[in-house]
């Protein structure tokens, strides 16, 4: 939708601009959709249409989930509340198990990379499981691995 | 639990993932496990507050941090989920002809897949939470796959969840 609006309909950016902006939000930590209203609003107002752009996505939906926790904590023990909680819980944890398999989905495929995503992601899963390693070790591991176990592509 | 603790642990969870729930280990090492600041329960509620309006996947962090120090602890959730998105200002200045390097890429591959481990270490208690008998499941199937196999919005997800919570009620 940014992507018509912006290069097509506004002419605000060329799509090689665009796409630089969705390129580098990938490598960006954190959220991506922010990271890449941040590089659009960098490229079309510098420094301060970063911010604009990251607060106009960010403190309307922010203001709503926080009216929803402050509902949902007000609702503890209440039968209906606890139902609608529940069952969004419920939603919630679905919705983990979907971004695990988004995540995966694209790294399977051919022998190798089978191979790295069970050894990385199973190992990464095993180590902080079983044996309670902290995250930071096991992302820095998972990266060290990515850089010198390379992706032979899909077959 | 003080409000630059909630901002560093949450800025810490935010700048070592890369995907949108991609930070939830860490915020439940720190939070739940480490700190005791938050219940398993509690974390979850915080996701499926942050998931049932419209915005992106990390709003989440608003709600933990409202959780963990009301509203300052909020403010610094949400400056947590802001802080890293500038990076991609100077990013865009060094890394600008790096993107498709294969060391880079292939550096953003290991840390993706060690965070679904993670994230897989991380999901199995919040299930185990969640999972209050066969409606529960019955919601964690459903949800799991619209949410995989097709481009439903997640906040109608969320709506729909309430409602069948609701409807539970009447039977």
């Amino acid at each position: 939708m940014l992507g018509r609006e912006l290069v097509e309909t506004r002419k605000w950016l060329t799509s090689d601009k665009f796409d630089l902006a969705f390129a580098l939000s990938r490598v960006t930590p954190g959220t991506n959709l922010l990271a890449f209203c941040a590089a659009v609003g960098a490229q079309l107002m510098g420094f301060m249409g970063a911010i604009v752009a990251v607060m106009a996505v960010t403190v309307p939906s922010a203001i709503v989930a926080l009216i929803f926790i402050y509902g949902f904590e007000l609702g503890q023990g209440n039968p209906t509340a606890m139902a609608v909680i529940g069952s969004t819980v419920a939603a919630v944890a679905g919705m983990m198990w979907s971004t695990i398999w988004t995540i995966l989905r694209p790294h399977v495929g051919g022998n190798v990379r089978n191979l790295q995503v069970v050894l990385i992601a199973g190992g990464a899963f095993l180590a902080s499981w079983k044996f309670n390693v902290t995250p930071v070790p096991i992302i820095g591991v998972g990266m060290l691995l990515g850089i010198f176990w390379k992706d032979p592509g899909k077959r | 639990m003080s409000v630059f603790t909630v901002y560093f642990l949450l800025l810490k969870a935010s700048l070592t993932s890369f995907s949108g729930l991609g930070s939830l280990p860490m915020v439940r090492e720190d939070f739940v496990v480490t700190a005791h600041a938050l219940t398993d329960h509690q974390l979850t509620t915080a996701v499926a507050a942050g998931r049932t309006g419209p915005g992106p996947y990390g709003l989440y962090l608003v709600c933990v941090g409202f959780l963990a120090a009301g509203i300052p602890g909020a403010i610094a959730g949400f400056l947590a989920l802001i802080t890293p998105a500038f990076l991609v200002i100077p990013l865009m200045w060094w890394l600008g002809k790096r993107a498709d390097n294969p060391r880079v890429r292939g550096a953003i591959r290991g840390i993706l897949l060690a965070a679904a481990g993670l994230l897989l270490s991380a999901a199995m208690p919040l299930t185990q939470d969640a999972l209050t008998g066969p409606f529960a499941l019955a919601v964690i199937v459903v949800s799991f796959y619209l949410l995989t196999f097709t481009k439903i919005d997640s906040a109608w997800l969320m709506a729909g969840a309430a409602a069948a919570g609701l409807l539970t009620l009447l039977f």
